[in-house]
C-alpha cells in the first residue's frame, strides 16, 4: 500500500529529526531567495520555489578548510580535518534536477583518490526529493533526459497528491531507515491520486547526437557565437548542481592559517594561466568551449554520465543572456 | 600529522636540507621527509610531479626532479615567480615545506632498456629529464649511447650548471650544450643557436633509440621536426605536458587538453599522443 505524508507531518518530520540531533538541511528563505540551508524547525521549510543555488554545497561547501597549521616552537604542525565529526544529515525538499546531480557528482570524487570531503557527506546525508508541479522557462530537466518527476539521487522521494500531501517513494535503504524511524508520521493511503507534474521542461535533446558534434568540432565557428556575449562571471559555474572545478589556497600567515578548498570556474581568464603566463584558454571562446565540452563530451567520456540536469540556473541569472538550452538544440541541428 | 589520514589533500612534511640556486630566480630544493615511516616509504618514477607547499601561501606544481635511484630524499627545482614560488623561495635551510605526491605517469624507463636514448631539454625544463638522465646514468650500462642537447637563452639560464660538467667529463655521455645567439659570454665553449637547430647538426642516429624532449612550447613545436626528419617515429619520441593544476589527483578540473587529463593521464605523453590532443595546450 502507498506511503503518504501530509504536509503537516512533513513539517513534524522536521522536527523530530532536529529532536534527533540530525541536521536538517532544505530550502529556506534566506532574506528575498530560497537557499538549501541548515533548518531550525519544520516551518522553515519552503516548498514552492526552487532553491538560487543548487543543493552540491551540502556536500560540497562553497569553501572548506582541509587543514590547519601554525608554527609552535616545536616546528610547523599541521592538523588534519575530522571528517567524524560531520553531521548526520537530512536534506529534504530537493528538487529533482539536484538531487540527480549528486550521483553524477560522486564519480569524479570517488574514482582513483577518493575526496572524503564530499563522501563522507555523501555517506551521511539522506536525500528527500520532491517532484516538481511548477517549472518555468528555463528549466529543461526533460530536455537532458531527466524530468520533474526524476528520483535518481533520492533516497526517499515525494510527490504532490491532489487534495494536499505527498506519496512517499522509498528508493534505498537509507530511505526505508528514515521512513521505519518516524512510522507515525508516514500513512497507507488506497486512493492517494498524484497531482500532475509540471509541464514545459523541454523536449527530449539527442544527447548522443550533441557529443558525435562536439566529437569532431573542438574547432568551430560556433564557440565564437556564443562566447561573444559571455562576461566570464562566473555565475553559471557557481549556480550549477554539478559544476565542480575547485581551487585550492591558504588563508592566514606563514605563522598560523588555514588550507581551503573552494570553487573555483572554467569561465574565469586565469584559470589555466601558467605560471610563465602562458594560457592554454586565453580566450573567452576557448573558455567556454571547455564549459560545453566537459559538461557533454568529456565527463561522458570518462564516467559515460552527462554533467547537466537541466536546473536551468545558467539561463536565469546569466548577466549577458547565454541560453546553454538554445546552445544544445543548436548543436543537435548541427548534428547528421 | 596523522599518517593514517584519509585526507587526500593533506601533504607530508619535509624539511629543506640543501638550497642550490641554479640561475638568479631557478633554485633546487633537496627535501627529506620529516616523518620515518614516509621517508622509508615514499617511491615515485621518473617524471612524476608533486604539489608543494608553503605553508600560507599555498601549493605549486613541479616534476619530482630527482632520480629515484638515489633515495632518502627528493629534489625539487622551480623559478619564483608567483606568489607560492615567491613564498617557497623565503624559506631557508631547515623550513618546513608540505609535499603531496608522487602523481601522475612516468617515463617508461624498463621499456627503454637496450636502446639509444636522446635527451632534448630547453630552459628550465631540464629538471623533468634529469631525473630520467641520472635515473639511466645509475644503471648505465641497460642502455646504449646516450645523447642530452641542452640549451637555454644565456649561459646564466641554465640549471645544473655542475651537473653539466660532470656529464661533459663522462666518457660515455655525448652532451650538446647551447645557448641561444648573443647568449654566450667570452668563455662559452658550447655551442651558439636554437636547441632545433643544434639537435640537427648533432643529428643522433634514430636506429633503436629514444627521444625524450621537454622544453617551452615553442621549442618543442620546432624540435619535433627535426626529429622525424632523422628518422625518430612518434612512438619513439616522449615529451612532458606542464599544465596548470591544483588538485594533481583528477577533479579540480583545470589541467586537461580535451578530455585528457594531464594529471592522471600525463604528464608524460608520446608525440603520438600528444597529436591525437586538440590544439589546446
Amino acid at each position: 500500500m502507498p506511503k503518504t505524508i501530509t504536509e503537516h507531518n512533513l513539517r513534524l518530520l522536521i522536527d523530530s529529526l532536529l529532536k534527533d540531533r540530525f541536521r536538517v538541511v532544505g530550502p529556506r528563505l534566506a532574506g528575498a531567495m530560497a537557499l538549501y540551508e541548515p533548518l531550525a524547525k519544520g516551518e522553515e521549510l519552503v516548498l514552492d520555489q526552487l532553491p538560487r543555488r543548487s543543493a552540491k554545497e551540502v556536500f560540497f561547501p562553497v569553501c572548506e578548510n582541509i587543514l590547519s597549521f601554525e608554527r609552535t616552537e616545536a616546528g610547523l604542525q599541521v592538523t588534519d580535518v575530522d571528517l567524524s565529526a560531520m553531521s548526520e544529515t537530512v536534506l529534504v525538499g530537493v528538487r529533482p534536477c539536484d538531487a540527480a546531480a549528486v550521483p553524477v557528482l560522486d564519480e569524479v570524487f570517488s574514482w582513483d583518490y577518493k575526496d572524503e570531503f564530499f563522501l563522507e557527506r555523501r555517506r551521511k546525508t539522506t536525500i528527500i526529493g520532491m517532484a516538481c508541479t511548477k517549472s518555468d522557462d528555463a528549466c529543461f530537466c526533460s530536455a537532458v533526459g531527466l524530468s520533474p518527476g526524476e528520483t535518481k539521487g533520492s533516497d526517499l522521494f515525494l510527490t504532490p497528491l491532489l487534495g494536499g500531501g505527498y506519496g512517499c517513494q522509498v528508493l534505498t535503504d537509507k530511505g526505508q531507515q528514515l521512513l521505519a524511524r518516524y512510522p507515525k508520521l508516514f500513512v497507507d493511503t488506497v486512493d492517494a491520486r498524484l497531482a500532475p507534474l509540471a509541464g514545459g521542461t523541454g523536449d527530449r535533446l539527442d544527447l548522443k547526437r550533441i557529443k558525435a558534434w562536439l566529437d569532431d568540432n573542438f574547432e568551430s565557428p560556433l564557440w565564437n557565437d556564443i562566447a561573444e556575449r559571455c562576461a566570464g562571471c562566473g555565475a553559471c559555474a557557481f549556480l550549477c548542481p554539478a559544476c565542480h572545478c575547485f581551487d585550492i589556497n591558504d588563508e592566514g600567515t606563514t605563522e598560523l592559517g588555514h588550507r581551503r578548498k573552494h570553487w573555483d570556474a572554467c569561465g574565469f581568464g586565469k584559470f589555466t594561466n601558467h605560471a610563465s603566463g602562458h594560457n592554454p584558454r586565453d580566450l573567452q571562446n576557448k573558455r567556454y568551449r571547455n564549459r560545453i565540452m566537459h559538461k557533454f563530451k568529456y565527463y561522458d567520456d570518462k564516467f559515460g554520465q552527462t554533467l547537466c540536469t537541466g536546473c536551468g540556473r545558467c539561463i536565469r541569472h546569466c548577466p549577458v543572456g547565454i541560453d546553454i538550452a538554445a546552445i544544445l538544440r543548436e548543436i543537435e541541428s548541427r548534428s547528421q | 600529522m596523522c599518517s593514517n589520514s584519509n585526507n587526500i589533500y593533506l601533504p607530508h612534511l619535509a624539511t629543506i636540507e640543501a638550497i642550490t640556486d641554479e640561475t638568479p630566480d631557478v633554485r633546487t630544493f633537496k627535501l627529506v621527509f620529516q616523518d620515518e615511516q614516509v621517508r622509508d616509504s615514499f617511491t615515485f618514477r621518473s617524471g612524476q610531479f608533486a604539489e608543494y607547499s608553503a605553508f600560507g601561501a599555498g601549493e605549486a606544481t613541479f616534476c619530482i626532479a630527482s632520480s629515484p635511484t638515489r633515495t632518502g630524499y627528493i629534489e625539487c627545482c622551480f623559478r619564483a615567480v608567483g606568489r607560492v614560488t615567491e613564498a617557497l623561495r623565503a624559506l631557508e635551510v631547515g623550513d618546513t615545506v608540505g609535499v603531496r605526491g608522487p602523481y601522475g605517469n612516468s617515463f617508461p624507463i624498463e621499456e627503454f632498456y637496450g636502446k639509444n636514448l636522446v635527451f632534448v631539454a630547453g630552459g628550465i625544463a631540464l629538471p623533468p629529464l634529469r631525473t630520467a638522465i641520472w635515473n639511466c646514468l645509475d644503471q648505465r650500462d641497460r642502455f646504449g649511447d646516450i645523447t642530452i642537447v641542452y640549451g637555454a637563452r644565456t649561459e646564466a639560464d641554465l640549471v645544473y650548471k655542475r651537473e653539466l660538467a660532470d656529464w661533459e667529463e663522462r666518457g660515455d655521455v655525448n652532451l650538446v650544450k647551447t645557448v641561444d645567439p648573443g647568449g654566450n659570454g667570452a668563455g662559452w665553449d658550447g655551442k651558439v643557436g636554437f636547441v632545433p637547430n643544434i639537435l640537427a647538426e648533432a643529428a643522433p642516429s634514430a636506429v633503436n633509440t629514444i627521444a625524450l624532449v621537454c622544453g617551452p612550447p615553442i621549442m618543442i613545436k620546432f624540435t619535433l621536426p627535426v626529429l622525424e626528419k632523422l628518422g625518430f617515429t612518434d612512438e619513439a619520441i616522449y615529451t612532458t605536458l606542464e599544465n596548470r593544476m591544483k588538485c594533481g589527483v583528477g577533479k579540480c578540473g583545470r589541467c586537461n587538453v580535451g578530455n585528457v587529463y594531464v594529471c592522471k593521464d600525463g604528464p608524460v605523453f608520446t608525440a603520438r599522443q600528444v597529436q591525437a590532443m586538440p590544439q589546446e595546450f
